[in-house]
């Protein structure tokens, strides 16, 4: 049975027992997927109901958990989305209970913005309704835009996520559809911050000042967060405290993603819903892995692995194994 | 807001390199400041009555004043502030004297300094809030943990100043160390009969509730309302019917328990009372020895006892009572000896602990008071005492000095001579360490009355050798005086070792949330200046349990403790310090971070319309700000310190 | 030694700016103990009082710097010291951590230091300032983003 057909089966199988199930349906087009809330039978036809099925499901469903929160909830989940529900459950910001999860062993998803770079490559802009046809087959994605057919290996439109991911099935769920994929051989080497780490640090500095100045102070990569507690109480918007004017200054847009950042300072599990949400495909993404590798080396802590782990910066030892306490 | 700003001189001692009428100048065009001028000594009377003037002729809402460090005066320019009718929190001190003006060279940089560091005084100020402190019930009861001396002492003299005292004693009896002692130096009083009046006074007081074999569960509440959990371990015994009388003992067939009040020397009964002067004198049965709790089968001591005390179903009871303060009494242990291989190890009997002579020496001890040495019962002609085992000695990971071993050695020196006139005694020491009333001079008598034979040097090693008149043990080590090697066969040996914190010390502390040192003792509020709080309000300390002392600074602290917790219940209620953490309900999502890392346990979870929400007990809060730089959306603010007032300072210095 | 005056452009004239976080029990009091001895001191840093390095949130650090201070220095309790138990052993994993973070932001780490020093601790104290701002000053001024506002009060008040 096709993974789509399992998924299916077994959402309606949860499906009576709880107030929702959570996956993906059809977005605006073919290439865009959008989270569907699956209340009856009849609504589980829509799941996954695109053309590129679980490698366009790019939305990670965790995000609605924390407002559910009372609510009995069934929830489809890709490897890196059941960290983010461990994390949330670590933290107390959901109940476990309150959540029956539905793993599926994840291929990877399409980086949209990858996408859309390609065809600016060829002049063709991505606007709503611009792509007509959509096939995915094998290795290779073929889309109709303006006419023409364009065809795209799926390494070259994936997500960066996806490579290096060391959880692609659900780290903890009720049910599971398909085989497990294999990933121990699997490694995080950081190489995008490498990348970064090569340029001097002037040329750094002037490469997030490029990069913040394009910031238009949306908030999508907050809204997208599914572990931002602050909510409705951003400290973007916030005059008591008052980390940020309201001037749109490179500066406080700057500090806006540190804030973000320090705010998932060994809590981040790396889903890169942020980056994904951006509109404008700033790298934001690249701070919180900065900082996630930084709590890695410190504190051999991943963040989303495990349901009883505190955050390590919200706990310590009297003897850090790996401070040095520093001279002066 | 109004502001004052006021330069001080302090003499020349800012002056001399702090241009202080450009300072004030410069606060002029700082905002909101409507007032600023210099002053010669600004906390002099003449100073201080300038800025009541000036508060009530310019009208002002907030005041800053420029001097000495806030660590010095703020506690006089708050008092000045409130004279004149502001509160004494809207006030700021910018400290231009220790971090300017004592440590810049540069005039001209020490100015411009001086002048940044002003302006970011106002603009802390211009978002400081008026605050009150509030007033808070105080239970007029205190716990005392441990019934050694220190706690006998402050319990009887917090229950003679009239609050009620809970004494929580872990075993059976009060009476700590002391009354395993045979006499107390430099008097060579008889330890008993001075402790003993005291125990029988805790024991009578009518405002003393005394509750031994117990232990300490939980500690929750705070400074004036803290409720406290206590255990009462089974006994087996009834304390309300027995009378003392001892005859379970004599009928016990059990007769091997480990004699915890004797330290081990001999053995006991399963059922036992402690020693004659126990208080309370009740029997306790050792469970792990009973034959009828191991096997069912005897039930000795139920019919011999005529009160029909015994109970073989006793369980551990738990209750709890509510305290407005608590001293931690709970003194201290010896460490452990048996790490010394070149001392045996443990593997010789007649190599004993000075604890364990003292009982030997006791008329009342296992042997009646003749010294017996535990391996044949023989009377020793030839003791060494060998000095610090398990004190000073970094490679045991004991660096510091026990204190009082010096002097018990001593005494027991004087003891040995005294009880076996032909004896001789050794004493291998380090440094003689005596510095206290009367006590060099004692430590001298030991060696010119009684002469004790003072050798200065470590023992390398002992072991035991047969000699014509039996077996000895070989004692070689070194005499750094003389410069040779020495050698002493001893029929008996006497460690001095050293101590440490009472085992369970750090467990309690945490449940108490004070802090404690690598070795476990409990950290006083300051090293020098507060030697018996704790940096927990409502939590003092006495005896040894805050670092080892012997008797006489014991005592003293257990009246000092005693003293401070008289002080702070003595108006029923306490004024909390308003410097405090608050929630904002509305930006608060009830994640519960706050919650988790509070070190004192101040930050609690409410429910606000079904919601979950942080909410802070003032009487509680320390104020040290954790909990604000936690909150990612900042809705927990430290009163006094708002992340916008650390912004605001930021900014302030970033636009110089 | 050339007088230090932060608006003179001659790198070896100017004076850095750098913010100190001193928890008031230990390290602000050692600050005093420096200054009572006479232990002097390069006058650069200045100093906020907080009552714990665990009051310092880390993004008080990164709000400095790109603020415009060159340098900052978080000063608390010696670990186990500390005046409120566990202040400074949050404090000394989130300040390990935002060091950690600064080289991928285009900041050099050395930019910010932390140090433990006691009340008692005067000598220390000068050491520590008096190496890091010699630290500071080997950096030279801090990358500012280029819509900084540019602000002098002490050029306004003529100092």
């Amino acid at each position: 049975m096709a993974l789509r057909e399992q998924l299916k089966k077994m959402i309606l199988e949860v499906l009576p027992g709880v107030d929702c199930v959570i996956g993906w349906g059809a977005g605006y087009d073919a290439l865009h997927a959008a989270p569907l809330f699956m209340r009856a039978p009849e609504d589980v036809e829509r799941f996954l109901s695109g053309p590129l099925g679980a490698f366009g499901a790019v939305q990670n469903p965790a995000l609605f958990l924390p407002e559910l929160a009372g609510k009995k909830i069934g929830l489809v989940v890709k490897g890196c989305d059941s960290r983010s529900v461990v994390q949330l459950a670590a933290e107390n910001l959901i109940k476990r209970e309150e959540v029956v999860i539905i793993g599926f062993p994840c291929e990877g998803v399409i980086d949209l913005h990858k996408l859309r770079n390609k065809l600016a490559a060829h002049f063709v802009v991505n606007e709503p309704g611009g792509v007509t046809a959509v096939n995915l087959a094998g290795d290779h994605l073929a889309l109709t835009a303006g006419g023409q057919e364009y065809t795209f290996k799926r390494d070259e439109i994936m997500a960066d996520k996806c490579p290096r991911c060391r959880e692609p099935n659900a780290v903890i769920s009720d049910c599971f559809a398909g085989i497990e994929r294999r990933a121990d051989n699997i490694a995080d080497d950081y190489e995008d911050i490498a990348a970064l780490e090569r340029m001097s640090l002037e040329d750094r500095f002037r490469f997030w000042e490029q990069e913040m100045s394009r910031c238009v102070r949306c908030y999508a990569c907050r809204n997208a967060c599914p572990l931002c507690v602050c909510r409705d109480h951003c400290a973007g918007a916030s005059r008591d405290p008052h980390w940020l004017t309201q001037a749109d200054s490179t500066r406080d847009k700057f500090m806006f993603q540190l804030i973000h950042t320090l705010h998932l300072a060994g809590r981040c599990t790396g889903c890169g819903e942020c980056q994904r949400a951006c509109p404008l495909g700033i790298p934001v993404l690249l701070l919180k892995r900065s900082l996630g590798r930084a709590v890695e080396e410190m504190f051999d802590y991943r963040a989303g692995l495990d349901t009883e782990a505190k955050p390590p910066l919200l706990t310590f030892r009297v003897e850090e194994r790996k401070i040095k306490e520093r001279e002066w | 807001m109004r502001i004052g700003v006021f330069i001080c001189h302090c003499g020349s001692n800012i002056a001399a390199t702090v241009d202080v009428p450009e300072v004030a100048a410069a606060a002029r065009r700082m905002p909101e400041v409507v007032y600023a001028s210099d002053n010669m000594y600004s906390c002099s009377e003449p100073g201080q009555q300038a800025i009541v003037e000036a508060i009530q002729a310019h009208n002002l809402g907030g005041v800053v004043v420029a001097s000495c460090s806030p660590r010095m005066h703020e506690p006089t320019f708050r008092k000045a502030v409130e004279r004149a009718g502001l509160n004494r929190y809207l006030f700021e001190m910018a400290n231009i004297r220790e971090h300017v003006a004592w440590v810049g060279k540069h005039k001209r940089a020490n100015t411009a300094k001086a002048t940044e560091l002003v302006l970011m005084a106002v603009e802390k100020l211009r978002l400081n809030r008026t605050l009150a402190p509030r007033k808070i019930p105080a239970t007029r009861k205190v716990l005392v943990v441990g019934g050694g001396v220190a706690g006998i002492q402050a319990a009887l003299d917090c229950a003679e100043g009239g609050l009620s005292v809970v004494l929580v004693e872990r075993e059976p009896s009060i009476g700590g160390k002391m009354s395993k002692l045979d006499k107390t130096f430099p008097t060579i009083d008889c330890s008993s009969c001075v402790l003993g009046p005291k125990m029988v006074e805790v024991a009578q007081h009518e405002h003393i509730d005394l509750h031994a074999y117990s232990e300490i569960v939980s500690v929750t509440g705070y400074v004036g309302n803290f409720a406290v959990t206590i255990r009462k371990k089974a006994a087996y015994v009834d304390w309300e019917k027995c009378t003392g009388c001892g005859l379970c003992m004599e009928r016990c067939p059990s007769l091997k328990a480990h004699d915890r009040f004797n330290e081990g020397i001999g053995a006991t009964t399963a059922i036992n009372i402690p020693f004659p002067q126990a208080i309370p004198k009740k029997a306790t049965i050792s469970a792990a020895h009973c034959i009828r709790l191991k096997t069912g089968k005897c039930g000795a001591c139920a019919k011999a006892c005529p009160s029909g005390a015994i109970d073989y179903e006793d369980q551990d009871r738990e209750f709890t009572v509510t305290v407005g303060a608590v001293v931690a009494a709970t003194g201290y242990d010896l460490t452990d000896w048996k790490v010394y291989g070149e001392y045996g190890a443990g593997r010789y009997p007649d190599v004993i602990t000075a604890l364990q002579y003292e009982r030997l020496l006791t008329a009342s001890g296992p042997t009646q008071g003749r010294i017996k040495r535990p391996s044949d019962g023989k009377e020793p002609k030839t003791v060494v005492f060998i000095q610090c085992v398990g004190s000073r000695d970094p490679s045991v990971g004991r660096p510091y000095c026990s204190g009082f071993c010096c002097m018990y050695t001593a005494k027991q020196a004087i003891q040995t001579k005294e009880h076996l006139p032909d004896s001789q005694s050794y004493v291998f020491y380090l440094d003689i360490r005596a510095p206290g009333k009367g006590y060099d001079e004692f430590t001298r008598r030991a060696q010119e009355e009684y002469g004790a034979a003072y050798v200065r040097g470590r023992v390398s090693m002992l072991y035991p050798i047969k000699t014509p008149d039996g077996e000895k043990l070989l004692v070689r080590g070194a005499d750094t005086l003389a410069g040779s090697q020495v050698e002493v066969e001893a029929d008996l040996v006497v460690l001095a070792v050293g101590a440490g914190a009472a085992e369970h010390a750090p467990r309690l502390a945490e449940k108490l949330r004070i802090p404690y040192d690598a070795h476990g003792f409990f950290l006083e509020g300051h090293p020098t200046l507060k030697p018996i709080e704790t940096n927990t309000a409502g939590v003092y300390l006495a005896g040894a349990c805050q670092g080892l002392k012997d008797i006489p600074a014991s005592v003293a602290q257990g009246s000092g403790a005693a003293a401070k917790v008289l002080g702070l219940l003595s108006r029923g209620e306490l004024e909390s310090d308003p410097q405090t953490a608050g929630v904002n309900l509305t930006r608060c999502t009830g994640c519960g971070k706050c919650i988790d890392i509070c070190p004192y346990g101040a930050v609690q979870e409410l429910e606000v319309r079904g919601k979950p929400k942080a909410g802070v007990i003032e009487a509680v809060c320390q104020g040290c700000g954790l909990c604000t730089a936690t909150c990612p959306q900042g809705a927990i603010q430290l009163s006094h310190c708002t992340d916008n007032q650390i912004l605001a300072e930021v900014e302030a210095l970033c636009r110089c | 030694m050339p007088l230090l005056n932060k608006h003179d452009r001659r790198p070896e004239h100017r004076e850095a700016r750098i913010v100190g976080f001193l928890c008031n029990w230990c390290s602000y009091g050692g600050a005093d103990t420096a200054g009572v001895g006479r232990y002097s001191q390069p006058s650069d840093l200045r100093i906020i009082r907080v009552p714990c390095s665990g009051r310092v949130n880390p993004l008080f650090i990164l709000k400095a710097l790109l603020n415009g201070a060159d340098g900052v220095l978080v000063s608390g309790c010696h670990p186990r010291d500390c005046h409120y138990a566990e202040g400074n052993f949050y404090a000394r994993r989130r300040l390990e951590a935002v060091k950690r973070f600064l080289p991928t932001l285009g900041i050099d780490p050395r930019r910010f230091e932390y140090s433990w020093v006691s009340a008692a601790e005067g000598g220390r104290w000068q050491k520590v300032v008096t190496e890091f701002t010699a630290q500071i000053h080997s950096l030279g001024p801090s990358p500012l983003m280029a819509d900084a506002p540019e602000f002098d009060f002490l050029k306004e008040c003529g100092i």
